[in-house]
C-alpha cells in the first residue's frame, strides 16, 4: 500500500510499487488529463509536478511519490477557475490536437514557480522536453512570456498599492 | 409537439423538407439506418442532422467531421453559425456519429483529411444554417405576430423593434412549419463571424485536460489489451508459449489475433509488463530479408532501367529539350515516414447482448463502425460508433487496424477492451509515407523559359494498401476473396497501366513549359504504405523546387524571379510569389544567415515560404519562416496561420531528422530518441502572411508543409554551397 497527496487529497493504492505514476493516476484514481506519449520519458505528455518540480511520470514508479505531494492539470485549474497559465493558453489559441498541452501547461507551470521572469532561452530550456507534434511551440513560448510578463506587473501594482 | 415524441413520418417530413436541397442530398428512405444518431434532449428539436435547438435556447451543432487539431470544430462551427447567426463560441459542439448526413461532400463517404473539410462543407453548411434560421424567423413571425421582413436575428435571438427573444422560445412551433430549402446566403459583405479570428472553441477543454481523447475513454469492468506483434509487417504469428504472462497480476487472457498475440489485464501496466513476458515466434515472409540499402539499389535499378508508366505526356519533349542553352538533371531521395501523432493509436470496444459500441479517434468513423461489424459479426445497425477528439492525425488516422485488433480482443475475451498501443509499436508497426526516388531532366533557355519538364518518380504507391485497409470498414458485406481481388486488381493497375495520382502529384504542374513527360516506375516492398501529411507534395515539392533552383542558377536569374517569370499560366501561385519577393527583398539577414525561397501549389491552396538559416559546422538552423498564403476565405484567420506555423514544424522534422532504417524487414528506429520530432529550443519564429481574397476557402491543414523542406536547402546552397538532394538534409 502506497500513500501520496493527489491534487491535495491523500490517497492510497496497492497498485504493484513498481508502476508508473502516469498509470496510477489514470488507471486507479481515473484521472484522465494527463497524457501518455512515449513511456521513456522522452516527450512530457505525462508531467506532472511533485512537489513543486515538473517530473515525467511515465517511468517514474509510485513507490517514488510515496509521502509526497503529486499535482497533474486536473489540480492546478479547473475549466470555472483556471491557472493563470490556462486562462492565456485559451486567449492565444494555443492548442491545436491539444494532447501534449496538460503536460505544457504543467511544464510551463514549475518553471514560473521556479523562476517568475524567465529569458526566452530560459523558456527553451524549460521547456524543449515537451514535444508538440502539432508545432505550437511559438504560441507555447509566447504565451508564457507574456503570462510571466503580466504576473511581474500585476505584483508589482500590488507592491506599489500596500 | 416535443421532438421526443415527434412521429417518426413528421422528423423525415422534417428533415427531408430541410435537406431537399441539392448540396445536402438527404436520403429520406425510411430504413433503420437513417435514424440519426442524435441523442434528443427534453423538448430537444432536431431540424436536420446538424443541428438541435432545446427551449432553453442550447444550440448543440453536430459537427461532421473530425477534430484532429486542424480546428475543425471552430470551423466547420462558423460557417453554420454564420447563417444560423448564432456565434461558434455559444453553441454546444458535438462529433457526429454515423449517418450519410455526416459524409463529406468531397469525399461521399464520412472521412475527414485532404485538407478537404471547409471547402467541402462551405456551402452545404452554411445553406443549412440559413434554412434552418429561416424556419426560426417564420415560427417567430407566427408566434409573436409580427412580419417576417420584421424580424432580424443576433446570435442565438430572434430581434423585433429592438426586444430579444431567444431561438429557443420559437422550436414547438418550428417543428410544425416547412423549412425553407434554398433561403438566401449571405453576401462576403454580411459575413459576421467568417474572417473573424476568434479563439477556437475547443481551447478551453484542451488547457484543462478535459477534453476527452480515445485513450481516455473508461467504462465499466474495462480490460487493457497490449499487443505483440512482429516487427516484419504482415509476418503471421507461429508459436508463442503463453504460460510467463498468464501467470502475471491482473492478467486474464492471452489471446492469439491477426496480428499476433494479445494480453488482457485489468490495468493497462499489467497487461503491458506481462506482454513484455512474452517471447513470440514469427513466420519469415519476402520482407523479412530486405534492407533499406535493397530499397534505395532497387529503386536505382528501376529508375535507370525501367521506363515506367506514362501519367502526362505533353509537346514534344526531346524537341523542348534540344532549344535549351542549358539542361540540367538530378535525382532526389526522400525516406519513409512515419506519422508519430503524440496519442498512440487505440480503441475501446464492448460487446454486449448483440450490440457493440466503439470509441476511438479516427478520421473517419464510419470505417470504425464497418470494422467492428466486420470482426464480430453484428450487423452494422447494431454498432454505435463514438467520435473523440484525436490526438494529432495527420494522415495516420485514417487506418484502424488497432480497431480491428480491439474487436477481436473483446469477441475472443468476452470483455469491454480498451486496446493501446506503445510509441514503439507506432514507429514500428505502422502504416508510413512512401519513401520516393525523384529523377528531374529539364530545359532552360537564357532568358528564363522553361523549354523541358521531364520527370520520374520510383517507389510505392499509397492506393493499393489504402483500399486494403478501407474496403473491409466500408463494405462490412465484401468478403475477403473479393477484397484481396480488388486490391490485387489496384496494385496491378497502378504498376502496369496508370499512375496512382498521389504518387506524383506536385512533380510537374506548377511551372510553365510546353513540353513536359511524367513516368512512374512503382517499385514495392510489402511495406504499408498511406497518406502522410500533404501526401505526394510532402515529397515532390523537394524535387520540384530543388531544380527549379537549379534552373534559375543556369539562366543566371534571381530564383523568385526565375519562378515568376514561369508561373504566367498560373496566377494565383505568381500573386503569391510575387507578394513573398516584396517581403524577401526587405528582409536584411544577419551576418552568418541566408534566404532560401520555395512555393508550391497543393490541396487548392498556394504557399510561399521564406526560410531564414545558418549553417554552424553541419548543424542547420532554421530562425525564421515567413510563409505566405492563398487559401481563399480565411473563415478563422488565426486557425489558417496556426495551420501553417504547424505545417512548417512539421515539415522541418520531415526535413532536418526525419528517416527510418530498415533492416531484415524491421524498422530500426522505435522512440523519440531516434525519431526525432523538432524540439522548442529548435523550432523558427513563423511569421504569416494570409491574402486577402473573396473566393471559396481551399485547404489550410497541409499546404504549409511542402515549401519547407527545399526552402532550406536553398538557403543550405546559399550558406555552403552544397546542393542537398536526399532527405533528410544533411552537411557532407
Amino acid at each position: 500500500m502506497i500513500e501520496f497527496t493527489l491534487n491535495g487529497q491523500t490517497v492510497r493504492t496497492d497498485d504493484d510499487p513498481s508502476t508508473p505514476l502516469l498509470w496510477v493516476v489514470r488507471d486507479t484514481f481515473k484521472l484522465k488529463g494527463s497524457k501518455f506519449g512515449c513511456g521513456a520519458g522522452l516527450c512530457g505528455a505525462c508531467t506532472m509536478h511533485i512537489d513543486d518540480a515538473a517530473m515525467r511520470t511515465c517511468l517514474m514508479p509510485i513507490s517514488a511519490v510515496a509521502g509526497r505531494q503529486v499535482t497533474t492539470i486536473e489540480g492546478l485549474g479547473t475549466l470555472d477557475n483556471m491557472h493563470p497559465l490556462q486562462t492565456a493558453w485559451v486567449e492565444a489559441s494555443v492548442p491545436q490536437c491539444g494532447y501534449c498541452q496538460s503536460g505544457q501547461i504543467m511544464a510551463a507551470a514549475a518553471l514560473l514557480k521556479s523562476n517568475p521572469s524567465p529569458t526566452e532561452a530560459d523558456v527553451d530550456a524549460a521547456m524543449s522536453g515537451n514535444i508538440c507534434r502539432c508545432g505550437c511551440y511559438g504560441r507555447i513560448k509566447g504565451t508564457i512570456l507574456n503570462v510571466a510578463q503580466q504576473s511581474l506587473a500585476h505584483n508589482a501594482a500590488q507592491e506599489q498599492k500596500a | 409537439m416535443s421532438a421526443m415524441n415527434m412521429s417518426r413520418r413528421q422528423f423525415l417530413k422534417t428533415t427531408g423538407i430541410l435537406g431537399g436541397g441539392l448540396v445536402i442530398g438527404f436520403s429520406i428512405t425510411g430504413c433503420s439506418s437513417n435514424e440519426l444518431p442524435i441523442r434528443l434532449a427534453p423538448q430537444g428539436f432536431v431540424p436536420n442532422a446538424f443541428l438541435q435547438i432545446t427551449p432553453d435556447n442550447g444550440i448543440r451543432f453536430y459537427c461532421p467531421r473530425d477534430e484532429m487539431g486542424q480546428g475543425v470544430t471552430t470551423g466547420l462551427g462558423t460557417l453554420i453559425g454564420e447563417e444560423l447567426d448564432v456565434h461558434p463560441k455559444n453553441m454546444e459542439i458535438l462529433f457526429a456519429g454515423v449517418h450519410s448526413d455526416y459524409k463529406n461532400p468531397d469525399f461521399g463517404v464520412q472521412g475527414t483529411g485532404g485538407s478537404s473539410s471547409l471547402k467541402a462543407h462551405y456551402l452545404q453548411l452554411r445553406q443549412v444554417g440559413a434554412n434552418t434560421r429561416g424556419l426560426l424567423v417564420a415560427a417567430a413571425a407566427q408566434d409573436l405576430g409580427v412580419a417576417a421582413s420584421a424580424i432580424t436575428t443576433h446570435d442565438g435571438h430572434i430581434v423585433v423593434a429592438g426586444k430579444r427573444y431567444p431561438y429557443g422560445q420559437f422550436v414547438q412551433t418550428a417543428a410544425t412549419l416547412e423549412a425553407p430549402t434554398e433561403a438566401p446566403l449571405k453576401s462576403n459583405a454580411e459575413f459576421r463571424y467568417i474572417g473573424q479570428a476568434f479563439a477556437r472553441v475547443d481551447a478551453a477543454a484542451k488547457s484543462t485536460g478535459t477534453a476527452e481523447f480515445g485513450i481516455d475513454i473508461d467504462i465499466p469492468n474495462m480490460h487493457h489489451a497490449v499487443v505483440r506483434r512482429s516487427p516484419v509487417a504482415g509476418a503471421k504469428l507461429k508459436s508463442v508459449d503463453k504460460t510467463a504472462a498468464l501467470s502475471m497480476p491482473g492478467v486474464t487472457d492471452v489471446i492469439e489475433i491477426s496480428s499476433g498475440v494479445a494480453v488482457v489485464a485489468e490495468k493497462y501496466w499489467q497487461a503491458k509488463t506481462a506482454a513484455a513476458k512474452l517471447a513470440p515466434v514469427w513466420a519469415e515472409v519476402a520482407l523479412s530479408q530486405v534492407n533499406s540499402s535493397d530499397i534505395r539499389a532497387d529503386y536505382h535499378r528501376a529508375m535507370q532501367q525501367d521506363e515506367g508508366v506514362v501519367d502526362t505526356d505533353e509537346g514534344d519533349i526531346e524537341a523542348g529539350l534540344a532549344t535549351a542553352d542549358h539542361i540540367v538533371e538530378a535525382e532526389y531521395w526522400a525516406p519513409f515516414l512515419a506519422h508519430a501523432p503524440l496519442e498512440p493509436m487505440n480503441a475501446v470496444v464492448r460487446i454486449e447482448n448483440g450490440e457493440a459500441d466503439v470509441w476511438s479517434g479516427t478520421q473517419g468513423i464510419v470505417a470504425a463502425q464497418g470494422l467492428v461489424s466486420r470482426f464480430s459479426g453484428i450487423p452494422l445497425e447494431k454498432v454505435r460508433a463514438h467520435n473523440t477528439y484525436l490526438g494529432g492525425a495527420f494522415g495516420r488516422r485514417g487506418t484502424l487496424t488497432h480497431v480491428i485488433e480491439t474487436t477481436e480482443v473483446a469477441v475472443a475475451s468476452n470483455k469491454p477492451i480498451h486496446l493501446l498501443w506503445s510509441r514503439e509499436d507506432d514507429i514500428q508497426n505502422g502504416v508510413y509515407r512512401p519513401a520516393s526516388l525523384m529523377k528531374i531532366k529539364a530545359g532552360v533557355k537564357n532568358d528564363g523559359s522553361i523549354t523541358a519538364w521531364q520527370a520520374k518518380r520510383v517507389g510505392g504507391n499509397i492506393t493499393p494498401k489504402t483500399l486494403q485497409n478501407m474496403m473491409p470498414a466500408l463494405f462490412p458485406g465484401l468478403n475477403d476473396g473479393t477484397i484481396d481481388f480488388m486490391v490485387g486488381l489496384s496494385r496491378d493497375v497502378f504498376a502496369g497501366w496508370m499512375v496512382d495520382h498521389a504518387s506524383v502529384e506536385g512533380l510537374y504542374e506548377d511551372y510553365d513549359t510546353d513540353n513536359k513527360t511524367v513516368n512512374h516506375v512503382t517499385v514495392e516492398h510489402d511495406i504499408p504504405l498511406t497518406f502522410w501529411r500533404s501526401v505526394g507534395h510532402s515529397y515532390t515539392s523537394f524535387a520540384k523546387e530543388g531544380i527549379t533552383d537549379e534552373l534559375a542558377e543556369k539562366a543566371g536569374m534571381d530564383p523568385v524571379a526565375f519562378r515568376l517569370r514561369n508561373t504566367q499560366g498560373n496566377p494565383r501561385l505568381n500573386n503569391v510569389i510575387r507578394v513573398a519577393q516584396q517581403h524577401m527583398l526587405a528582409m536584411q539577414p544577419a551576418e552568418g544567415r541566408f534566404l532560401g525561397f520555395a512555393a508550391h501549389h497543393s490541396f487548392a491552396t498556394d504557399v510561399a515560404e521564406i526560410a531564414e538559416v545558418s549553417v554552424v559546422g553541419k548543424t542547420i538552423r532554421v530562425h525564421k519562416v515567413t510563409c505566405i498564403v492563398d487559401c481563399g476565405i480565411a473563415v478563422n484567420p488565426d486557425i489558417v496561420r496556426a495551420q501553417m506555423e504547424g505545417s512548417v514544424m512539421f515539415g522541418l522534422t520531415a526535413a532536418l531528422y526525419g528517416d527510418l532504417e530498415l533492416a531484415q524487414g524491421a524498422f530500426q528506429q522505435s522512440n523519440f530518441h531516434d525519431y526525432p520530432i523538432l524540439k522548442m529550443r529548435e523550432a523558427p519564429q513563423v511569421e504569416v502572411i494570409i491574402i486577402d481574397s473573396g473566393t471559396a476557402p481551399t485547404g489550410v491543414g497541409e499546404p504549409g508543409l511542402p515549401p519547407i523542406a527545399p526552402a532550406v536547402a536553398s538557403a543550405v546552397y546559399q550558406a555552403t554551397g552544397q546542393r542537398l538532394r536526399s532527405l533528410p538534409l544533411k552537411i557532407a
